[in-house]
């Protein structure tokens, strides 16, 4: 046992000491996750473009029409020639462009009904879909606006009242409409409020552990190529100390860097308790025990580093995908069926239960579980396949 | 010959139908430089493996200084040192830092360690780059680091696989100085190499192994003499004859 904390505790020392490797282990999810924080805006909600033909150049209405779009907060506005439109659709660049007519302001004026058009490549696509959806909302309120003044206008015919007077009056009462409305909305977040941090932290985090040991597995391949491993049996280390420590080593070193990642969260994120700090804790070194196994059965069947490195990003790649890491995998779907034999899939459940929804380890014995069981039969077949020297011990 | 210190009886081994080792029978006298000379497949490194306990014989048994491989590999793992033919060190760590951590694993304690770290980089003369890490260091001086963690626990066998392979020759008479050197106080050593005059001059004795079966046993000069003067003729010569000229890639 001595001698097995030997050979981990000089694997952890170099992880800790090679700065090379520690800046990539620990940057590398840092960047990942800041690339993923920047896509989703951080927020997770939806942002669009509404790409709009203008052809009333000069009405004051398309005017008004395009600012309160502007205003959108969801909304970002690329104005775009008709011509120029129509190729992009015609490209598949844009799936809907918003058509404003060039009698647009003059109809208002003179009381018709003016009439706008979305231009759609099939169905306008999800994002155009939404995105029109927003603009029919702002239509609709600028279309109430316009029959508010008109009515007003037509109660207040033959009175004293000034066009200008009509206009700030009825706007001042519909501000306060918007501000003060009679019928409110408001929002009741059950748990906490689902946000990038939350979704993607367990899983960005669970992927590159899970990297960085099949990277140790690789290297153990290559440790049984120059002879070092067979070395090591001349020493007083048994085979079975020698697998012992390597699995040590893996742990520690997937742990370690678990540990500082989740420190990170900590104090970047606050998105911890201690006790959920610690439970979070508990599930990563479960899960680094799990990952550890998978890592030496890699180190045990590959032949080449080449060979490790390979299966080792396969079965990473697939972990990951089939654990919901980037996208949320449906029930009842095949995917769902298979997401079943992702260790990452378990252990994102669980830091998943503990940071969004405010669970207790009670809530996660069933992960916990599975990924022991995932250790326990990896580290058995791990160690009936592993050979410190090919046809050897 | 001194009293037998480690004594091979008939040792056998096949992987899959080769045999690498087919009935191997030698004994190596206690502080004697032994040669273990053959071509390419001959089964050197096999019988290196079985004497150092990394691989078990099928058949045939082994005894350093009375423990058997098989029975005491523990017994016989803390009194040798294995120096192989690869550089099996980490290059990422110091010359100092990889001779404590194999120095721990043969049992030192950490005072232990440190000292007989220092005083084997000092027998290397790498002790001013003790703190150097080895991925820096010329193919020489790997060389020789790699043999100071084969000294460490001062073992009583040392077994050396090609020690000089990729060197200049400042490193490679280094390493001779420092074997003859070991010799003189009181280690005994197995010296595998392909330099025919390497053998000659350091080996007391050489066994020249080919298909798995030793053909030779003998000290150089006695080996010369059955082809014609020693004087005139040289070890490569005798190899040559015994193994033949084909490649044996």
């Amino acid at each position: 046992m001595k001698r097995a904390l030997i050979i981990a505790l000089r694997e952890v020392k170099t992880y800790l000491q090679d700065k090379g490797d520690l800046a990539f282990s620990l940057l590398l999810p840092v960047a990942t996750f800041a690339l993923i924080y920047g896509a989703f805006g951080g927020q997770g909600l939806f942002h669009g473009t509404a790409y709009i033909v203008n052809e009333d150049t000069n009405g004051v209405y398309a005017k008004q029409l395009i600012e309160n779009i502007e205003a959108e907060d969801s909304l970002d506005v690329e104005l775009l020639f008709l011509a120029d439109a129509e190729r992009k659709l015609e490209r598949s660049d844009i799936n809907m462009v918003f058509l404003i007519p060039a009698d647009f302001t003059d109809k208002l004026r003179t009381g018709q009904p003016a009439e706008l058009t979305f231009m759609q490549r099939g169905n306008g696509g999800q994002d155009g879909q939404i995105v029109a959806s927003i603009i029919r909302g702002i239509v609709s309120e600028l279309n109430q606006e316009f029959q508010v003044r008109g009515q007003v206008e037509q109660a207040l015919v033959g009175k004293d009242v000034s066009p200008q007077k009509i206009t700030v009056t009825t706007w001042q009462f519909l501000e306060r409409e918007r501000k003060y409305p009679l019928i409110g909305v408001k929002e009741v977040v059950v748990g906490n409020k689902p946000n990038t941090v939350n979704e993607f932290l367990p899983g960005i985090m669970t992927m590159y552990v899970l990297f960085a040991i099949s990277i140790g597995a690789a290297a153990i391949v290559e440790e049984r190529r120059l002879g070092i491993l067979e070395r090591l049996l001349t020493t007083r280390l048994t085979a079975g100390e020698l697998f012992f420590g390597k699995f040590l080593a893996s742990v520690s070193r997937g742990f370690v860097q678990t540990f500082i990642l989740l420190a990170l969260s900590y104090a970047v994120f606050q998105i911890f308790t201690p006790l959920s700090f610690l439970t979070c804790l508990l599930i990563s070194f479960i899960f680094a025990m799990a990952g550890s196994a998978i890592g030496l059965i890699i180190a045990s069947v590959a032949r080449t580093q080449d060979a490790a490195t390979w299966i080792g990003v396969f079965v990473t790649m697939s972990m990951t995908m089939l654990g919901g890491t980037f996208f949320a995998i449906q029930k009842g779907t095949i995917l769902y069926t298979l997401s079943k034999i992702s260790v990452n899939g378990y252990a994102n459940d669980a830091l998943k239960k503990i940071i969004s929804e405010g669970g207790t380890i009670a809530d996660v014995w069933l992960e916990l579980v599975v990924m022991a069981g995932v250790f326990v039969v990896g580290l058995v077949l791990s160690r009936l396949l592993f050979k410190a020297i090919p046809q050897g011990k | 010959m001194a009293e037998a210190f480690l004594v091979a009886k008939d040792l056998h081994k096949s992987f899959n139908d080769h045999k690498a080792v087919n009935g191997v029978s030698f004994t190596i006298g206690k502080n004697e430089i032994f040669g273990l000379l053959g071509p390419n497949g001959a089964g050197k490194t096999t019988t290196i493996r079985m004497l150092s306990t990394v691989l078990e014989p099928d058949v045939g048994e082994v005894t350093i200084s009375g423990f058997s491989t098989r029975q005491q590999p523990d017994k016989v793992r803390s009194i040798i040192g294995v120096c192989p033919q690869e550089l099996a060190l980490y290059e990422e760590l110091t010359a100092l830092d990889n001779l404590t951590f194999f120095g721990r694993l043969v049992g030192l304690n950490s005072r232990e360690t440190r000292a007989q770290s220092m005083a084997n980089l000092a027998l290397m003369e790498l002790e001013q780059r003790a703190k150097g890490k080895v991925s820096k260091f010329s193919g020489g001086m790997k060389r020789r680091v790699n043999l100071a963690i084969a000294l460490m626990g001062h073992p009583k066998l040392l077994f050396l696989d090609e020690p000089t392979v990729g060197i200049d020759p400042q490193s490679r008479n280094k390493i001779f100085e420092t074997i003859q050197g070991l010799r003189t106080n009181g280690m005994t050593v197995l010296y595998t190499t392909h330099y025919m005059e390497e053998a000659d001059r350091l080996c007391d004795r050489v066994a020249i192994m080919d298909g798995g079966k030793i053909v030779a046993i003998d000290t150089p000069r006695a080996l010369k003499a059955k082809l014609g003067d020693p004087d005139k003729t040289t070890l490569e010569d005798v190899f040559l004859k015994l193994t033949g000229r084909s490649l044996r890639d």
